[in-house]
């Protein structure tokens, strides 16, 4: 038996309707990522939320930002988790997500490990011009399940695999067959032996989510199968309000199950394969979807934040921001996981180590970690600072509980009255890319207004 | 603090040169070498054989023409080869640094005579290469990414007129002030008269600062020839004599935007340097001592701060000594009437070593329009990294 301990869901701050994306777009809208997000700061920002002591991660994503490296690995080392950690990618379909589910499923019961946090996070931009084509949304999940206990049950966690697959990319190029023959022989031939071999029930389960984009042409196995689709099938309410979120959204669908019903639900999660996820909840009486957004007002906008890693502020091209692998790693625990030192003599808490405190000359420290929410000392906006969405806002923050910090402000590109900083406005820290024109991603600390 | 730095060194200052300020296209960074030096040793009458050391100030040979990398590059130019050279680099007060150096040096007997160089050629680069480029392209790759130069000075604006009631006229002030200054100094950068509106309504920079809150990037240089007093000869020379020289580090680069202790309302190492500098001067109420300053205007929140700093009034009330004009030429105390570095420009290895010249310059009463009467006291002050290193030198017309 394995558990949803807890979960959290993390989604970029702008949305784009299909009506900016084309004048014949419909109703759709998009979450799209700021200048500076990627899918390692929305999983990160995903699992910041999550409290649980972890044994193990898996990442889902099919947009991976790095090739031969494991964005399992890299996060359990943002998070500061354990060293040594099980840790594991998985990727190539959507249904990477829930793959991660039915793994961590056997693992758990295998009792090989007790907590194992599951991110799931993907960007993907589809060409230009066929925005209103396509379902994207950029997003992240992480859950964490635990063979002990938590907030919903696990009854069933299984995978039945398929060759067909509707359409694919191969040397890079998209890959279309005839749709009815590939999505009669793959979709509903695999929808079919997963209704019949798990005798699926319409009087013991309660809702039926479909996750798949041919979800339509299977509701008449649904319907077959004694299914009343207009009470019982789950409807894809994160679709409407991010999109498609591609390997997170099987898992951000199971989340809006487990939180709008109760009883048991059932995610069919669709791709080369089904992923079959029952799950036996409670009330929860909350929704982690509905945040704050800013709507993208200009098709020109929405180009210029897909051009992820290039900025085009004025006479800037040719520059390239410095990093080093060398200073992140060495000064991590500082420059990533937000530890401070303070003073054993006088109390003064610093963000960067200094040999000797600044008021007392002590030279004792002890390390302390910092928070993320602070009040703002000072604040200039920098003009000519290469940024796409200039002014640059550079901030002081005296952190809550010691420690000062200087960072940028992010999720700016609109300037308006509710990101509008001012000397004394409570601000957060959030996790993102340093600049936008980087060779290899930089992650820090930026802020936004409270 | 200042005990070991109490020590008045006697010496004077016999030759001065001072190139033309601005975008020198036509010039190169050996031509300015060669133009500020031989000015000097025309002024104190010797010729280039009797220069026994240099000292050459040139801030950012990487983000210039990579001239001035060492004491070679002051030198090579002159063809003055067999005599010790040593570069210096602090920011922007690497010119002041200089001038401290040779007068060490004298003081210490190395050498007989002395000469402080600063040069900087800025201008054969593209600015977006340049300055700006140092703070996106080559600093540290998370601290303080995203400030230019402005911004760094910004952050201190912003919270002096939350803390004083300053005003964004009283920056602006600043700026109208040097600028007139500067109409009247014929080897300024940008020689015009501006009204506050017009610093107003310039483009914004670093809010508050605009960029006619902002020194223009400049070439320049130049070059004073110092004796020991003790070695004036009155029949040939036509000395100014330097009462206290003051360099201080007091923060750090980075330290200031993340220590809670740092309450960005006045710079430490400018009152550091000031004290070294009067103490050594015997001056104990530099408002009533001094006749005239020139200060590092980099940007005109900058000029505001130091005069708290330099103690010509308290803290809080700089607002006041612009409101009042008492640091316009016929003023109290005249400040910057060189036009200061917003009007002369900040070639910046150089700067230093031309607000020396223009105060003895003043203090030979050679000033011509902007002369100061009278004037027989003077300041010359520098600030460089973001307020981390400030130099103070205090020269006297009488010995």
């Amino acid at each position: 038996m394995s558990f949803i301990k807890e979960y959290a869901i993390a989604l970029p701050h702008f949305r784009i309707s299909d009506k900016v994306l084309s004048p014949k777009g419909r109703k759709g809208q998009h979450a799209i990522c700021y200048t500076d997000e990627d899918i390692i700061t929305l999983a990160f920002q995903a699992c910041e939320k999550i409290e649980s002591d972890i044994d193990a991660i898996l990442f889902a994503t099919t947009s991976p930002i790095f090739k031969d490296r494991y964005h399992s690995s890299y996060l359990a080392d943002l998070l500061g988790l354990k060293e040594g950690i099980l840790a594991m990618d998985l990727g190539t379909t959507n249904r990477a997500g829930t793959d991660a589910v039915v793994l961590a499923d056997r693992l758990l019961k295998s009792g090989s490990n007790e907590n194992i946090l599951i991110v799931a996070a993907d960007v993907h931009y589809p060409s230009i011009g066929n925005e209103t084509r396509s379902a994207f949304g950029h997003g992240a999940v992480a859950i964490v399940l635990s063979g002990k206990e938590g907030i919903t049950k696990i009854t069933k966690a299984k995978t039945y695999s398929s060759a067909m697959s509707e359409e694919f990319i191969y040397k890079g190029e998209k890959i279309q067959y005839d749709s009815r023959f590939a999505r009669t022989r793959g979709f509903k031939n695999n929808l079919a032996f997963v209704l019949k071999s798990e005798e699926l029930n319409s009087k013991s389960i309660n809702k039926i989510y479909l996750n798949s984009l041919y979800a339509k042409i299977g509701f008449g196995q649904l319907k077959k199968a004694g299914f009343d689709l207009e009470s019982q099938l789950g409807i894809d309410d994160v679709g409407k309000i991010a999109g498609h979120t591609g390997a997170a959204h099987g898992l951000m669908t199971l989340i809006n199950s487990i939180e709008k019903n109760k009883d048991t639900s059932v995610l069919l999660d669709y791709h080369n394969g089904i992923n079959l996820i029952e799950v036996e909840s409670i009330e929860l009486e909350k929704s982690s979807f509905n945040t704050k957004t800013t709507e993208i007002n200009y098709y020109q906008d929405y180009l210029t934040l897909r051009k992820q890693g290039k900025f085009t502020a004025r006479g800037y091209k040719s520059i390239e921001m410095f990093s080093s692998e060398m200073i992140s790693e060495r000064d991590k625990e500082m420059l990533l996981n937000l530890k401070g030192n303070k003073c054993k003599s006088c109390g003064t808490i610093y963000y960067m180590k200094a040999l000797r405190c600044n008021s007392c000359k002590s030279d004792q420290f002890l390390q302390v970690q910092l928070s993320k929410n602070g009040t703002v000392y000072s604040i200039t906006n920098e003009y000519y600072f290469p940024n796409s969405f200039a002014p640059t806002n550079m901030v002081v923050i005296d952190l809550d509980g010691g420690g000062r910090i200087t960072v940028q402000q992010t999720d700016d590109m609109y300037p308006s009255e509710s990101n509008l900083i001012n000397i004394g406005d409570k601000v957060n820290l959030v996790f993102r890319k340093m600049m936008e024109n980087d060779k290899k991603p930089n992650y820090f600390w930026k802020c936004i207004k409270k | 603090m200042h005990k070991k730095m109490s020590k008045k060194r006697d010496i004077a200052i016999i030759g001065m040169g001072v190139t033309k300020f601005g975008e020198l296209f036509h010039q190169s960074y050996d031509d300015l070498v060669r133009e500020s030096v031989l000015q000097a040793t025309k002024d104190a009458g010797i010729s280039l054989d009797e220069i026994q050391a240099g000292w050459l100030s040139t801030a950012f040979p990487e983000i210039g023409v990579f001239k001035g990398r060492s004491g070679m590059d002051l030198l090579e130019p002159l063809n003055l080869y067999g005599i010790p050279v040593t570069r210096v680099s602090n920011f922007c007060a690497s010119g002041a640094d200089a001038v401290r150096n040779a007068a060490n040096a004298l003081a210490a007997g190395e050498c007989d005579v002395a000469m402080a160089l600063g040069v900087e050629k800025l201008r054969d680069r593209s600015p977006q290469d340049s300055i700006v480029k140092m703070m996106v392209e080559l600093s540290h790759p998370y601290y303080q990414k995203g400030f230019t130069a402005a911004g760094t000075f910004a952050i201190y604006a912003k919270r002096i007129m939350h803390e004083f009631g300053l005003t964004r006229e009283d920056i602006a002030n600043i700026s109208v002030k040097n600028h007139y200054h500067g109409s009247l100094n014929d080897k300024a950068h940008h020689r015009m008269i501006c009204s506050t509106e017009q610093v107003l309504r310039s483009p914004m920079v670093a809010d508050p600062l605009t960029v006619m809150d902002s020194c223009p990037t400049t070439d320049g240089a130049a070059c004073v020839i110092m004796v020991r007093a003790e070695d004036v000869d009155k029949t040939k020379h036509n000395p100014v004599y330097i009462d206290g020289i003051g360099l201080s580090v007091s923060t750090g680069w980075d330290l200031p935007f993340f220590d809670p202790k740092h309450d960005f309302l006045s710079f430490q190492a400018t009152k550091d340097a000031a004290a070294m500098a009067y103490k050594q001067a015997g001056i104990t109420k530099p408002i009533d001592e001094i006749d005239v300053i020139e200060v590092h205007d980099c940007f005109s929140i900058v000029e505001l701060l130091t005069y708290e700093d330099l103690g010509l009034c308290k803290q809080g009330e700089a607002k006041d000594m612009i409101r009042g004009k008492a640091t316009q030429l016929g003023g109290e105390i005249p400040v910057n009437v060189s036009g200061g570095l917003l009007s002369c420009g900040h070639p910046v290895g150089a700067t230093g070593v031309r607000m020396v010249v223009e105060i003895a310059t003043q203090l030979r009463g050679n000033s011509g329009d902007r002369q100061v009467k009278g004037a027989t006291k003077g300041i010359s002050h520098n600030i460089g990294g973001p307020g981390a290193i400030a130099s103070v030198i205090v020269l006297n017309k009488e010995h």
